[in-house]
């Protein structure tokens, strides 16, 4: 970088080559998009309330119940579902993108799936099959078969953890996946003819390589389970267990927004500080760079006499864990009464013609003349912010690891982890509140499409700078040296080098972006203004009138949404990168 | 200086108008605010209900030339989006549809977001206290149910204290109230009723209560006592019907739910139904308010919608109320009847909330549940 720097000629080009610019306007972004919003909530907690706030949740006579067994639940569900879903994650990324394990794409694709399926969905199938008298109504799967099911097991920290690793490991498999895949034969190759054996090769070689992607991998799943509010709610409250986001919902939701923002603020702090640590573990080992310009084919491990076994083992994880949530949701939008799930299938819920008996005379999902409406607009929102976030992500991931281990990274990197913790209604005010009236001479954005953008690429800009940091983290300083050395610029360098080297990694972030922004509500319905909605406020209309069917028939339609851009992301990514294919 | 003249004559036109509108607009009839309303072209709405959707068709086959756009959020998203959109300047709501009214009333009301505006063509069919400070379309309910098939003799329960007792442990259900607003109102309208409550509790055990030193009345001892008898809380009002309703089960629980939840009683195979004989109460009605966003962008177009959203002189409203009549709930405007397969509102035993006493008294009971859970 220094060497470069003194190479440049003039001092208005070689300001812009020292890469003083693009930090400077990310950190203008990032202040505004993400600085800005929190500044605000922080603001609204220092007023006469929010000091009241503070003290009640800290020092008085509730901190226990309101903030510190909250925590420790919900440290133990963070900690335990990072690793269970990097264990459960990380081990089918290996089989699918290292090994000759049969069946790859089919383990690949039940890899990707169990995130695109709501956490309730899962919620609901472990009751279906766990649940047990405490609540009386029709017992789950177990229970009527004679087998008593303890408490433990069907409320609280357990079942909870069990249903949140479910739903998150994908998002560990899709990052280290996409970060094996970078893994060369060279490497490998080299490790075996220097005699190492395999267990050698995989702790001395391609886990070290790998650890950016775990460590990713790891923030996210925490940040995730950490901040998920179906799971616990739906696990937790029957045995009284509050985690930190059903308190915050709670607080939020009975008007206490105060106490809410404080909540929401400590438990930035806390995650922060875990981020940093993990941060300090990463940067202060060396980088392993493995996408070096010199033939990246991957190299497979024979399994032998394992194969067999370990896919059984991969596709039992994946019926459970896909299968049977998607097997409940499709019960549930065909059968017409919620208790009895797998009597009296209809299609009503899909294309009945209303104004009968069934449901209120509501008529099926595809009569309702506003789906193709919604579809079409929950793609066009989904595309648009899939595609700001990784532009923004790329620039932020790129920024930082260039400068790995200075001061400017390791806060970049903090503040893009933010806007995953901060609960999406007070995002979204803060947003309008902010932005909604004119700022000097630009127009005021409210109830615009363009604030909904912006607001949700801020929001996701976590999973587009994981991601991206732990791809761009191994690739090869040189060959963008030399590009530079022959005068490409920024911007050519970023899209005819980084672009398709990265381009498995970035689309894994895209994906998760998408899903996100497809089936997220909260931040939708504070933002959006026109009457043609998108498919979450649709699905949101059945269930609050009480119409679960629908609202789950449309729950499917999004996850056949996310399904068809994960392919269409997956075909695009082979045609980029033709070389892998070996 | 003629032109200055002029220009100021003309502003005054503008200005002067608006400022006397409001009140004139107040107290004027639906055919008065058409052609205004018309003038306006559109009208917004928030509503806690997506029967919005209805209203909307049937609001502009009556009075052509006014759009009416309907967005339905819940009663939290409501005010979070009023209050910022005001902060900043904008004014693009006109009407909100919305419960919750401890908070609209503190954080709406009090802070001058909203104005209460009452129909004329409608003022003196509905009682006074519906009336202000905000205006009540209808009255929902968070009430003591119970499994008619498992009970067919009526309700197991005759006084809440019996909850407290060791045969209802671990059997009775609500939606945490530390969760929803409506479930924190039923508590916190227990506490607001000491005397009641003493009386009840006097009636059951046959002997005065002690009530501990750190709480405030038997209200207050009965939420401790209740929780302390494990009331299972639960996320949401689906999962409490299942189990309370389940028409099979032999030894269901009992809980605090809406009684208009039994109307789906034969579509889900539930067997829901009211205990109404319950000493003191068996709950509390709650309200749903229409009320306009100060500076509403369609001032007039606000009011004909809210006198529309009354309902015609008809027993059932007619397309502007009939959407939201549904048994177990009830409308405030005496002209609409009540359904038949319901119990009166006059004979349902439950307490009507006060937005601004509820307002003033839920914090202390917020913070009592969080201390027990």
């Amino acid at each position: 970088m220094t060497f470069i720097s003194t190479f440049a000629p003039s001092g208005g080009r070689r300001l812009l080559r020292s890469g003083f610019v693009m930090p400077a306007i990310l950190v203008a972004i990032v202040a505004i998009l993400v600085v800005a919003p929190l500044v605000r909530i922080l603001l609204s907690t220092l007023t006469p309330a929010g000091i009241g706030a503070w003290q009640a949740v800290l020092f008085s006579p509730l901190s226990f119940n309101l903030w510190w067994r909250p925590l420790f639940n919900t440290m133990v569900l963070g900690f335990g579902v990072a690793s269970g879903c990097l264990i459960l994650g990380g081990f089918l990324a290996w089989l699918v993108v290292l090994t000759d394990v049969p069946g790859r794409r089919l383990l690949g694709l039940m890899g990707t799936l169990p995130y695109m399926i709501p956490s309730f969905a899962a919620a609901l199938a472990w009751g279906t099959l766990f649940r047990n008298s405490r609540l009386g109504g029709s017992a789950g799967f177990f229970e009527t078969n004679g087998l008593a099911i303890p408490d433990w097991l069907a409320w609280g920290l357990v079942p909870t953890a069990i249903v949140l690793i479910a739903h998150y490991y994908s998002l560990a498999y899709a990052i280290i996946a996409a970060a094996l895949s970078s893994v060369g034969a060279d490497l490998v190759e080299a490790g075996q003819m220097a005699g190492a054996k395999r267990p050698r090769i995989f702790f001395g070689i391609i886990l070290p390589v790998v650890t950016p992607a775990l460590i990713a991998a790891a923030s996210l799943t925490f940040a995730g389970a950490v901040a998920n509010f179906a799971a616990p709610a739906l696990l937790g409250l029957p045995v009284r267990m509050q985690t930190l986001s059903t308190r915050l919902f709670g607080m939020i939701e009975t008007g206490q927004n105060e106490r809410g923002f404080v909540l929401a603020l400590l438990l930035i702090a806390v995650s922060a500080l875990f981020l940093w640590i993990s941060d300090r573990i990463v940067s202060g080992r060396k980088a392993f760079i493995t996408v070096t310009g010199k033939g990246g084919r991957t190299k497979r491990f024979p399994l032998g006499a394992w194969r067999w076994p370990l896919f059984a083992v991969a596709v039992l994880v994946g019926l459970l864990t896909t299968v049977t949530p998607v097997l409940v949701l499709a019960a549930s939008s065909l059968a017409p009464q919620s208790g009895a799930l797998f009597s009296n299938w209809t299609l009503h819920f899909w294309i009945g013609e209303g104004g009968g008996e069934i449901a209120q005379g509501q008529a099926g999902i595809f009569r309702n003349p506003v789906l193709i409406d919604a579809i079409w607009n929950t793609i066009r929102l989904g595309l648009v912010v899939a595609l700001t976030t990784m532009l923004l992500g790329l620039a932020l991931a790129y920024t930082i690891v260039q400068r790995r281990g200075s001061l400017l990274a390791t806060i970049l990197s903090q503040l893009a982890f933010v806007p995953l913790l901060v609960p999406s209604i007070a995002f979204a005010a803060a947003y309008i509140a902010l932005f909604g009236a004119p700022i000097g001479p630009l127009p005021s954005l409210y109830g615009t499409f363009a604030l909904l953008v912006i607001a949700a690429s801020a929001h996701n800009l976590p999973f587009a700078v994981q991601s991206g940091r732990s791809v761009l983290g191994q690739i090869s300083a040189d060959i963008e040296e030399s590009a530079r050395l022959t005068g490409a610029g920024l911007l050519r360098r970023l899209f005819a080098i980084i672009f398709p080297l990265a381009i498995r990694g970035l689309f894994a972030g895209a994906i998760l972006v998408f899903v996100k922004m497809v089936r997220d509500l909260s931040l939708v319905v504070l933002l959006f203004t026109a009457t043609s909605p998108v498919l979450s406020m649709v699905a949101y209309r059945y269930a609050a009138e009480g119409f679960m069917q629908f609202a789950n028939a449309i729950t499917l339609v999004i996850l056949i949404v996310c399904l068809a851009a994960s392919f269409l992301a997956h075909g695009l990514q082979n045609r980029v990168q033709k070389w892998k294919e070996s | 200086m003629l032109k200055r003249l002029m220009k100021s004559a003309l502003a005054a036109c503008v200005v002067l108008p608006t400022a006397a509108m409001a009140a004139d607009l107040d107290s004027m009839t639906p055919e008065q605010l058409l052609p205004l309303a018309q003038k306006e072209g559109s009208v917004t709405v928030f509503s806690l209900s997506s029967r919005i959707a209805k209203i909307e068709k049937a609001f502009e086959e009556a009075y052509p030339g006014v759009d009416l756009i309907g967005l339905d959020m819940s009663s939290t998203k409501q005010i979070a989006r009023l209050e910022a959109e005001q902060q900043a300047g904008v004014h693009a709501v006109d009407v909100l549809y919305i419960a919750d009214t401890p908070v609209v009333f503190s954080k709406l009301l009090e802070a001058k977001r909203i104005v209460n505006y009452v129909p004329p063509r409608v003022a003196a069919q509905i009682d006074d206290r519906y009336k202000g400070p905000l205006l009540t379309q209808r009255l929902s309910t968070k009430v003591l149910m119970y499994n008619e098939k498992a009970f067919p003799g009526g309700s197991p329960v005759t006084n809440l204290w019996q909850l407290t007792q060791p045969e209802w442990q671990g059997k009775v259900l609500m939606v945490d109230p530390s969760q929803r607003g409506e479930l924190l109102d039923l508590l916190t309208e227990i506490a607001l009723h000491p005397d009641e409550m003493a009386a009840a509790y006097k009636a059951q055990f046959g002997k005065d209560i002690a009530v501990d030193a750190d709480l405030q009345g038997a209200g207050e001892q009965f939420i401790k006592d209740l929780f302390a008898n494990d009331l299972i809380l639960v996320p949401n009002s689906d999962v409490l019907n299942k189990s309370v309703g389940d028409a099979t089960a032999k030894n269901p629980p009992v809980g605090f739910g809406t009684y208009s939840d039994r109307r789906d009683n034969e579509k889900e195979g539930w067997a829901l139904q009211v205990a109404n004989n319950v000493e003191p109460a068996n709950g509390i009605l709650f309200p749903a308010v229409l009320t306009i966003a100060e500076k509403a962008p369609h001032p007039a177009a606000a009011r004909l919608l809210i006198d529309f959203m009354f309902g015609d002189d008809t027993p059932t409203g007619g397309a502007g109320f009939e959407p939201f009549n549904v048994p177990g709930d009830y409308a405030t405007r005496t002209t609409i009847a009540h359904h038949p397969d319901s119990v009166k509102l006059g004979e349902l035993k439950a307490w009507t909330i006060d937005p601004a006493k509820t307002a003033a008294a839920r914090g202390r009971v917020s913070d009592l549940i969080i201390t027990l859970q």
